[in-house]
């Protein structure tokens, strides 16, 4: 049988860092293929190779049994490659019926019937629909990947590839998401899944190739496979040798660790928060929240439930609309940044690229751009102070990098990462830390750093609120978690509570708790 | 990185260089004539010399200016209508004056009510952007077109600052500033330089310590890059970015004032003569480094002067060096990619 | 009451090359591209446009040179916004200063005799032939590229979100290709408007900032079709009461007049009245690979 899909030794640099090397994978038609690996394995540089939206440096693919070498997306459309995006391909301006109309080409005339015929047949045959008339801007997040994946099918595609299919998806929607890979897959389509998350791969997937820094670290099909086997190929270590909170962070089955007791009166207290979107509906919908010096409570929910819109009225980018967020004495509800920042409140905000850090600029001055005035001398600024004081932490925090001056867009993502969680941790006194999405996008060596930073800053005596979509990572570094359902706190669950997992997946589709 | 930057100026100015040569030749003159002419009108006396600072200083002026709400992310394109606030204010000022003030009062007053008009043309347009979210680009741009028409208008009417209607003769301008708000010559002999090169001299040093070796500098640059991170690490956002673009309207409202301060002392029609686009150009051209707006800023005065003679010694228009300083700028804005690359 | 006509009639009339020359640029704005420059290319257009009636005797050839020279001008800008990825804003107003010298070069050679150049001459009511097919020019784009065809999603997919338009299969960076060619053409044909059946004579800087007002019209008519061409045919209507003011008995300053689009724009766009949003990727260059 001819494979759908086959790449032969394929490698792909961007400048100095070689993201793919000496990849071969096969994927034949009517399987649902896994591609596993760790952030930063090479997952979005193979499907983008696949897609056409990198160009090939050396090796061949080829579609079934032809040689295939799409240049650019509209190549890879017009072979049957069609891609599931992460970030998805929808114009947000556009209705999600001009969206798909778009998808057939632009025409003078747009082909209406056609597109409806075309979305009778998908509701039939896999049973997805969407609402053709509003703003693709405007519908939840699951809406728009239906709306995404049935873009894909309208072309009828012989390869269909999904990227992170399942980041932004609760679990009743990961289930149907699943559902329907393997009916495209029955259908006698070819599936790509590619993802790093192991639950969803032993649910839905035929056979896996395993990708670790670049290079293929296994492939075969997943019968052949234990979970343990999957994990260590992804990182590279035998399972036994890992951190629980490590292993955590990319299986699902891991163990959760006990429950301290926490007795002290709350220091975060947040109390009847809401905040209007522009649309006039309710972001947030009355948050309550406590916490405790010393506790870590874990915000888990599918996204955009509320809880980007929690960190931003947290961290004064937004006032709310009603209700309070007082700091021990302080009441921060308006307070300007530099006011939370003064009254203790340390922030890793989820968009590390536009808020925690300015890429442009130097590891020193994006250390102490807050606090630029106490390196001020007769009015100049002192730079060998102020390099001092960076080398220093970067020392203190392992941080790799060339030197203060380096600048952080020449930084891995994980050393990034670190200097944020260094520059927040630096408060004093640091009443509380708010983290959002603390890990996402780094490699498991700097997960462990970060997430032991939080740690100590909780065992130092910080209130501290994680805000991720890593429900294991939660579970495991919590002590109590609340779930955040279309703009409210639903909970809390004990993280070490023996049914927490399904306490908190229904949560998170909101069932009563 | 160095030597590709050096490619692409050096090849930009030589290929600019060979269209200044097509050009004279298709106006009849040999491309060494029209060599020396252009050479002979920019250094060839110190009238010229001089009158190519006065250029500069006002070109200059407006680039620090630029430079400055560049840094912190915002392209003021409104030079050319904070000129005219800032040369309509000094104008007002300066004929309405007691004719007996001394300079050391008068001159200070007129460049600091130009730097105060062309900072407050410019605050509509920041104050736009830090409470309405309004594109600075389009509200600068609209904005020099309305000064443009202001000048017009107070130069056109009797009861603004037009001189006294005697005959039909009468030109619409204004009547001449009082002595002591003239801007001085350097007292180079024969030279129509003004103290205007210093002032933009003293301008640009000072903003380039003010960008590079102070706090506030490193938080522009922090804002320049990132308003989003600025915010979230407590920098004053909307202050900063408020007060860097009325600065730089401030300067380009005294490079006016210094301009109606210059012979021959009133405000007039078409007195901006495009100055403003052309220290956008500067600024833009210079990319951040105030050394390199004190150089585009002195070559682009230089050809100025030298395009006039160009055509009266060589017979070539001076179209030609207008011609020439946009190919120059396309080929340098052009070449970006190249550098983006390397 | 002929005053009152003959404003009506100098507006329409003044407000055809307004029309023309917007008609592209919203477009152009519309996919993501801001040509400043329409300046340039109707300065270029009217040159062109002289030059060729002049030299064939035939004002039809002449705006066929004008088409020629402002496709010439508009695949410089394209080259530039797209291709090079260079800032729009600086090229633009650096094209706009090519334009002008070298049109103003040109006509130093070229018009040196008194040359005469052949225009046409108004059939119906105000309007020449010319008029009435740049009308018909605007009212095609108005019907061809509207949100409701396929074409007019595509290029506003392409402003909108440049990144999802390419994932979708769509040549991003051919229909900005496209649509800044069009403005060239659109604009072109304003300028020949303006040399050939308006001044019958091509002088110095003809255009004189008619090219910036379209611009203009685009925002004050925040990016939506209607607003935009009565944006164009107030402006139209503004340029000509400077004429006719004193007919009319009105003692309006003439630099009143002349600032009264760029208010009315700032208005506009400030947000002050109504919302205004412009194109998201409006002079933001797309670039595949970027990882």
């Amino acid at each position: 049988m001819i494979p759908a899909l086959e790449l032969h030794d394929v490698a792909k640099s961007f400048g100095p860092v070689r993201a793919l090397s000496g990849v071969s994978l096969t994927v034949q038609a009517g399987e649902v293929h896994c591609v596993l690996g760790e952030n930063g394995a090479g997952k979005s540089t193979l499907c983008n190779l696949v897609n056409g939206g990198v160009s090939l440096e050396r090796g061949t693919m080829t579609l079934y049994g032809e040689p295939y070498r799409p240049s650019r997306p509209t190549d890879a459309l017009a072979a049957g490659v069609a891609m599931v995006h992460q970030h998805f391909s929808l114009v947000p301006t556009l209705t999600i019926a001009e969206n798909l109309l778009l998808a057939a080409g632009a025409r003078l005339r747009p082909r209406r019937r056609e597109l409806h015929e075309g979305l009778a047949r998908i509701e039939e045959t896999y049973g997805l629909s969407v609402p053709l008339d509003e703003l693709a801007g405007h519908v939840p997040v699951g809406v728009r990947q239906q709306a995404e994946i049935i873009k894909c099918l309208l072309r009828d595609p012989r390869l269909l590839l999904l990227d992170e299919p399942t980041a932004v998806l609760g679990p009743a929607d990961v289930d149907a998401l699943l559902a329907t890979c393997r009916r495209i897959a029955e259908a006698g389509k070819a599936v790509v899944l590619v993802t790093h998350k192991l639950g969803e791969v032993t649910r839905a997937g035929d056979s896996a190739t395993i990708l670790r820094g670049g290079t293929v670290a296994g492939a075969g099909p997943l019968a052949g496979f234990g979970a343990e086997d999957l994990v260590e190929l992804m990182v590279g270590r035998p399972m036994s040798d890992l951190d629980p909170l490590l292993v955590a962070s990319v299986d699902e089955s891991a163990t959760s660790r006990e429950a301290a007791r926490i007795t002290a009166e709350p220091v975060f207290r947040a109390q009847g928060l809401t905040l209007s979107r522009a649309d006039g509906t309710l972001a947030l919908d009355g948050v309550n929240l406590e916490i405790a010096p010393g506790e870590i409570v874990g915000v888990a929910g599918v996204e955009g439930n509320g809880q980007s819109e929690l960190v931003t009225v947290l961290s004064g980018a937004v006032p709310p609309g009603s209700g309070s967020f007082l700091l021990g004495e302080h009441d921060l509800t308006f307070a300007t940044p530099r006011g939370r920042t003064a009254a203790g409140l340390g922030i890793i905000p989820e968009d590390r690229h536009h808020e925690g850090c300015v890429p442009a600029m130097s590891i020193a001055e994006n250390l102490f751009l807050p606090r630029l005035s106490e390196f001020a001398r007769r009015g100049l600024l002192d730079r060998s102070a102020l390099h001092e004081a960076a080398a220093r932490v970067i020392e203190e925090h392992g941080i790799r990098a060339t030197g203060p001056s380096a600048r952080m867009s020449t930084l891995s993502g994980g050393n990034q990462q670190k200097v944020v969680v260094a520059r927040e941790l630096a408060l004093d006194p640091l009443v509380c830390l708010v983290a959002a999405q603390p890990t996402r996008g780094l490699d498991i060596g700097a997960v462990d750093a970060v997430l032991g930073r939080i740690r100590s800053a909780a065992q130092a005596g910080a209130a501290v609120l994680v805000i991720s979509s890593e429900l294991s990572e939660l579970l495991a570094l919590c002590h109590r978690i609340v779930v955040a359902y279309r703009g409210r706190l639903l909970g809390p669950v004990p993280a070490a509570a023996p049914q927490a997992r399904d306490e908190i997946g229904r949560l998170m589709v909101g069932a009563a708790a | 990185m160095r030597t590709n930057a050096f490619v692409v100026y050096g090849g930009a100015a030589l290929a600019a260089l060979l269209a200044g040569a097509l050009l004279a030749l298709g106006g009849g003159a040999s491309p060494l004539q029209a060599g020396a002419a252009l050479w002979e009108g920019m250094f060839g006396s110190a009238y010229a010399i001089g009158s190519s600072l006065n250029t500069a200083a006002a070109l200059g002026l407006i680039a620090t200016g630029f430079t400055v709400a560049h840094r912190a992310g915002l392209v003021n394109v409104g030079g050319e209508g904070q000129l005219c606030a800032g040369g309509i204010a000094a104008a007002f000022a300066g004929v309405s004056l007691p004719d007996a003030t001394p300079t050391l009062v008068a001159l200070p007053l007129v460049l600091l009510v130009a730097f105060a008009a062309g900072g407050a043309w410019a605050a509509i347009a920041a104050w736009l952007k830090v409470s309405r979210g309004t594109s600075e680009v389009i509200t600068t741009l609209l904005l020099n077109f309305v000064g443009l028409a202001m000048v017009l208008l107070v130069v056109h009417e009797e009861g603004l600052l037009r001189q006294p209607v005697t005959s039909s003769q009468t030109l619409p301008q204004s009547e001449p500033l009082i002595e002591g708000a003239r801007l001085p010559l350097l007292g180079l002999e024969g030279s129509p330089a003004t103290i205007a090169f210093l002032i933009a001299a003293v301008a640009a040093v000072a903003v380039a310590v003010l960008l590079r070796r102070t706090a506030t500098g490193t938080r522009l640059t922090a804002v320049g890059h990132s308003v989003t991170a600025a915010a979230r690490l407590g920098l004053p956002v909307r202050r900063l970015q408020f007060w860097s673009l009325t600065s730089a309207g401030g300067l380009a409202g005294m490079a006016g004032g210094a301009l109606v301060a210059t012979t021959p002392f009133v405000l007039a029609e078409s007195f901006s003569s495009g100055y403003g686009f052309a220290g956008l150009v500067v600024g833009l051209l210079a990319r951040g480094s105030l050394a390199a707006v004190a150089g585009v800023a002195l070559l682009f005065g230089l050809l100025a002067s030298g395009g006039m003679n160009l055509q009266l010694a060589a017979g070539v228009p001076a179209s030609s060096v207008q011609i020439v300083q946009s190919l120059l700028t396309i080929f340098i804005a052009g070449a970006v990619i190249l550098r983006r690359t390397s | 009451m002929s005053a009152f006509v003959e404003l009506a009639e100098g507006g329409v009339r003044l407000a055809v090359p307004l029309l023309l020359a917007s008609a592209g640029e919203l477009v152009s704005e519309r996919a993501g591209v801001l040509n400043l420059s329409v300046e340039g290319m109707m300065l270029t257009g009217a040159f062109a446009g002289a030059v060729g009636a002049s030299m064939t005797g035939s004002p039809w050839a002449g705006v066929g040179f004008a088409l020629a020279a402002g496709l010439l001008a508009a695949l410089l800008q394209a080259v530039l916004s797209v291709t090079l990825r260079a800032d729009q804003i600086v090229t633009g107003i650096a094209a706009n200063a090519l334009a002008l010298g070298g049109t103003t070069y040109g006509a130093r050679l070229f018009f040196t005799d008194g040359r005469s150049v052949p225009g046409f001459e108004p059939v119906l009511g105000p309007l020449t032939v010319l008029g009435c097919a740049g009308l018909a020019v605007v009212a095609a784009i108005g019907l061809l590229l509207s949100r409701r065809t396929g074409y007019g999603l595509a290029v506003d997919a392409a402003g909108a979100d440049a990144v999802a338009a390419d994932r979708t299969g769509l040549p991003v960076a051919a229909i900005r290709y496209g649509v800044v060619l069009l403005t060239g053409l659109t604009s072109a044909l304003a300028g020949a408007q303006l040399a050939l059946a308006e001044v019958h004579a091509f002088t110095d800087n003809l255009t004189a900032g008619v090219g910036y007002l379209a611009v203009v019209a685009v925002i004050a008519g925040r990016w939506r079709a209607w607003p935009t061409a009565l944006a164009c045919l107030f402006f139209g209507i503004a340029q000509a009461l400077q004429f006719t003011a004193p007919l009319l008995g009105l003692h309006l300053p003439t630099a009143v007049l002349v600032m009264s689009p760029y208010l009315i724009a700032l208005v506009a766009v400030s947000g002050l009245v109504g919302s205004s949003r412009a194109p998201a990727g409006l002079t933001v260059p797309f670039h595949r690979e970027s990882r």
